[in-house]
């Protein structure tokens, strides 16, 4: 411990993490030694160790990655290295061994993940108070206890003060989790998906589940954010794993009254899509500012569905004769991507390379096209070029892709699906799509990266034609995948899951900074 | 970016692929930069897990020791850190702080729920990985999933929905994986199954649930939910499709003038005799037995009727072709789509008897006639006699029998029409 390296200072006294019943107080004994060496070695150990962590997480990969031998030969590595915590040596693994047998330095950190490497144990530590901190940087980006954690999402919302809550709420069981099926409640899977999607969302889970919305002191009638809040308590309270059946939701949506989705209302199948639209709107409408979200203009409200699902669009156009430029800023609720027309463009030489969703990304979001506008400084008809970025990230970003479209055949015009398989990842970094994303010191920044990456959370499934089929859903809880077929819950592998020809894609933020 | 230096640069460090000793040395480094790749994938694999079954070992390493603590504490103090030390192999209790002693995972065989502290069940009882749970002790409720084919995370399973309920060869296919799906087109399986009613079932063969509609505070069995809605809150009801027929007919009427010309749509709602439904045009056939379902009280002949056609279901596809191959009509047949489907609704109010021809509409796979089907076959099967006729599917159109269906269908007539 003697060659420790400054640590810079922090106005905030790192501290170990009081007791909480049910967890040790330390990783293991080892770090409990190092940990309880006076206030100034925990002080300098956890600080150090936040360093490094910074080290591994906030700038090019390339300096933790490189180690320097004995001798003077310096190699890059593309498998972890080991960052001792007591001096600012990094060591491959073979040296790893020898480093602590001279020095006595016996803790390390891994270089790729930031976990912490005990010699005496030969194993992992898991140590609470240094792990809070590398599950806050990886969320995060930052040790501040006010942004939140990542794993918050999608840990156990019962957790913070348990001897608070045991005596104010009661626990719900163990089985309670959430996973249930939907009944079809007779050709209702497209609203199914939807609503699976919906309960298996952290951020609305959160929201009703925090009492976001009562239904005590909702005096609407047949509200329909009433009957969501309803859903959200059987699926997280109850022991039930018998399918539920969603009539609160159904006669919502009969009784409601929505010019716009006027032809949803009926016993026919319809387009999940639509009903995503219908719901979303519905619910703003119970729980927002009341303004009828209106397409094609900037609506900003603070409403549950507005943290969740909107985004802001922008729309740039520069006219080519005078170079005016004229920007239009809108929300959106979904990014809807086409399918056939870039199938179509990459014609037959690629057909048996599938489309991806980058592609499509690309196409809409990347490439400019041109368009016929009325510029004001000419004050004519001029040609213009059209780029589209996204100016603002939504919390959950929902796709869809255009597989249902109306085509303008010879003879008739007919709606026909578009099967084309979209290959999508499970992790989406929409960074080159944002219009901060474009210029060129913001591709190498670390911190945009952070905030422009999600993780895919639903996949909503069309089998079938386009008049008639049937929705399955995708959703993740954690790290497992489910399959959602209306009442019927199974487990999903990730394979499963990619190989499906998507036609919604729910992503969601990583971390909530 | 060079794979790992010195002496190792031949091989990445899983050294699982590489390359053949004469190879290039950029063949080489390919092959062991895929090899570190490799690493790589499988040590954050492992690393995940590693935490995960650590932190839940330690965790219950500290529970344990927390509760021997509690208990050799004075009993009537109820605080939460007894001031006590209290050793097990795994961890120590002093003064409210827990310290493991050893690796958790070497220590510790088992995890308890942080929350219930009961044992974690850790295999599944069925399915994929199955192993039988030890009977004695008391399991957290949280259960590993279970992975079996036809079955549920639960180890649920449902029963089988009647016959002949609407599902054609491609919908049968998609649940291929749901065995008990599949014995739906024969009678004979369910008909067992439903004349055992519950009690013969295993306890995790489930039924489908009813719930009440909110409007008319009826028991609906879920499946049949949407369409009750729709006559009874909706706008699809008798008389909103009524209006739309009406509305289609007098827009048919400008076009080609071969139907509802000189039918009042009024005249939907009677029973229209067989002769006049011979000689209605080619076009109505499609929509004719939904209209003629109205009639509630024409079961035998409508038995007679219907039975040849459930039979025979390519005559109705030929209809349907007739329809669209004529390149004028066809876009008045999509609207006729529209247009039967709210139909449909109003059979509800007759109950099961459009169920044969739905399928083979151009509304194709709805799924209501199946739920219709469904209830026609379930309910009557437990009380036997009727399931000869249940199996038809249109004995219940015939408003007898005091079942659900039955009082249901009698209930909206009764409803007013304003819907």
């Amino acid at each position: 411990m003697s060659a420790r390296p400054t640590t810079p200072a922090s106005p905030r006294n790192a501290k170990i993490k009081s007791p909480a019943p049910g967890t040790p107080l330390f990783g293991c004994e080892h770090v409990q030694l190092l940990l309880s060496n006076g206030p100034e070695v925990v002080q300098s150990s956890i600080q150090y160790y936040k360093m490094l962590l910074r080290v591994i997480f906030d700038n090019t990969a390339i300096v933790p990655q490189t180690t320097k031998s004995p001798d003077g030969a310096i190699a890059t590595s593309l498998t972890s290295n080991w960052l001792c915590l007591q001096c600012s040596t990094i060591v491959p693994e073979e040296e790893r061994p020898k480093h602590g047998q001279k020095k006595s330095h016996r803790f390390y950190v891994d270089s790729r993940s930031g976990s912490l490497y005990c010699q005496f144990c030969e194993d992992f530590v898991w140590d609470p108070t240094l792990e809070e901190l590398r599950v806050r940087k990886i969320g995060t980006g930052s040790f501040s206890g006010r942004k939140r954690k990542h794993e918050e999402l999608f840990a156990d919302p019962v957790k913070d003060d348990p001897r608070y809550i045991s005596s104010n709420t009661t626990t719900a069981s163990c089985r309670a989790d959430g996973l249930r099926g939907i009944y079809n409640a007779g050709a209702t899977c497209y609203q199914n998906v939807v609503l699976q999607s919906f309960l298996h969302n952290p951020l609305l889970r959160n929201f009703y589940l925090s009492d976001g919305h009562q239904e005590g002191d909702c005096e609407v009638s047949h509200c329909l954010s009433c009957a969501m809040d309803n859903m959200f308590q059987d699926f997280y309270a109850l022991e039930t794993t018998n399918g539920y059946t969603a009539a609160n939701i159904l006669s919502g949506f009969w009784i409601s009254e929505k010019k716009a989705f006027e032809n949803l209302v009926t016993t026919k199948e319809q387009d999940a899509h639509e009903f995503f639209q219908f719901l979303a709107e519905e619910l703003h409408e119970r729980n927002g500012d009341g303004k009828r979200p209106e397409t094609g203009s900037e609506h900003s409200c603070n409403c549950i569905i507005h943290q969740t699902f909107y985004g802001k669009l922008q729309r740039q156009t520069t006219c080519q004769s005078c170079g005016g430029v004229t920007i239009a800023v809108e929300s959106f609720l979904d990014l809807s991507l086409g399918v056939d027309s870039l199938a179509q463009k990459r014609g037959k030489k690629a057909r048996n390379t599938p489309l991806t969703l980058l592609e499509c990304l690309d196409e809409e979001y990347i490439k400019s096209d041109k368009c016929e506008y009325r510029c004001r400084n000419c004050d004519s008809m001029q040609q213009a070029r059209r780029d589209n970025s996204i100016k603002l990230l939504p919390n959950t970003l929902s796709i869809q892709l255009k597989r249902f479209e109306f085509k303008q055949g010879s003879r008739d015009k007919s709606a026909s699906k578009i099967d084309t398989p979209v290959q999508f990842p499970l992790t989406l970094n929409m960074t080159p799509y944002t219009s901060r994303g474009r210029s060129a010191d913001a591709r190498e920044s670390q911190e945009l990266a952070r905030s422009c990456t999600y993780d895919l959370l639903s996949v909503v499934v069309h089998v079938g034609e386009i008049d008639t089929g049937h929705y399955t859903t995708y959703c993740r809880v954690g790290e497992q995948w489910f399959a959602f077929n209306d009442h019927r819950v199974e487990l999903a592998t990730k394979s499963e899951v990619l190989n499906s020809k998507p036609y919604l894609l729910f992503y969601i933020i990583r971390s909530l900074a | 970016m060079s794979s790992s230096s010195s002496s190792s640069l031949a091989t990445g460090k899983a050294g699982l692929i590489k390359a053949a000793d004469d190879a290039g040395s950029m063949d080489k480094l390919a092959h062991a930069v895929l090899d570190d790749l490799l690493y790589n994938i499988v040590h954050d694999l492992l690393i995940k897990v590693h935490r995960e079954e650590k932190i839940a070992r330690a965790s219950t390493a500290a529970i344990r020791v927390e509760k021997l603590a509690a208990d050799a504490s004075d009993a009537s103090l109820t605080d939460a850190r007894p001031d006590v030390k209290v050793e097990t192999d795994a961890a120590t209790y002093d003064d409210g702080k827990v310290l493991l002693k050893g690796n958790p995972l070497v220590t510790t065989k088992d995890i308890l729920c942080p929350r219930c502290h009961l044992p974690r069940l850790l295999y599944p009882t069925d399915g994929k990985g199955a192993r039988k749970p030890d009977p004695s002790i008391i399991y957290c409720k949280k259960y590993p999933y279970i992975d079996k084919p036809g079955y549920d995370i639960y180890g649920q399973t449902w029963v089988p929905q009647g016959p002949g309920r609407g599902k054609k060869k491609k919908d049968m296919e998609k649940k291929t994986d749901t065995p008990q799906d599949t014995p739906g087109g024969t009678p004979g399986p369910d008909d067992a199954g439903g004349k055992g009613g519950a009690a013969s079932r295993p306890p995790n063969v489930l039924s489908f649930p009813s719930a009440t509609c909110s409007k008319c505070k009826r028991c609906i069995l879920v499946t049949r939910l949407n369409n009750h809605m729709g006559s009874c809150i909706g706008n699809s009801g008798r008389n909103a499709s009524r209006a739309a027929a009406q509305k289609i007919s007098n827009g048919a009427n400008g076009h080609s003038g071969s139907q509802g010309d000189n039918t009042p749509p009024n005249s939907q709602k009677g029973t229209p005799l067989s002769g006049s439904r011979a000689s209605s045009p080619k076009k109505r056939d499609s929509e004719e037995a939904n209209s003629d379902d109205d009639t509630e009280n024409d079961t035998a002949h409508k038995k007679k009727k219907l039975k040849p056609s459930a039979v025979n279901p390519p005559k109705k596809v030929i209809l349907k072709t007739k329809n669209s191959s004529s390149g004028l009509k066809k876009e008045k047949v999509k609207g006729n789509s529209l247009l039967s489907v709210e139909q449909k609704i109003d059979d509800d109010d007759a109950e099961g008897s459009t169920v044969e021809v739905a399928p083979k509409k151009n509304t194709a796979k709805q799924p209501s006639p199946a739920k219709k089907l469904k209830l026609g076959v379930s309910k009557p099967s437990l009380s036997s006699p009727a399931t000869k006729n249940g199996k038809t599917n249109s004995a219940n159109g015939g408003g007898g029998g005091g079942d659900d269906a039955a009082s249901e269908s009698s209930g909206t007539l009764s409803s007013p029409p304003g819907a």
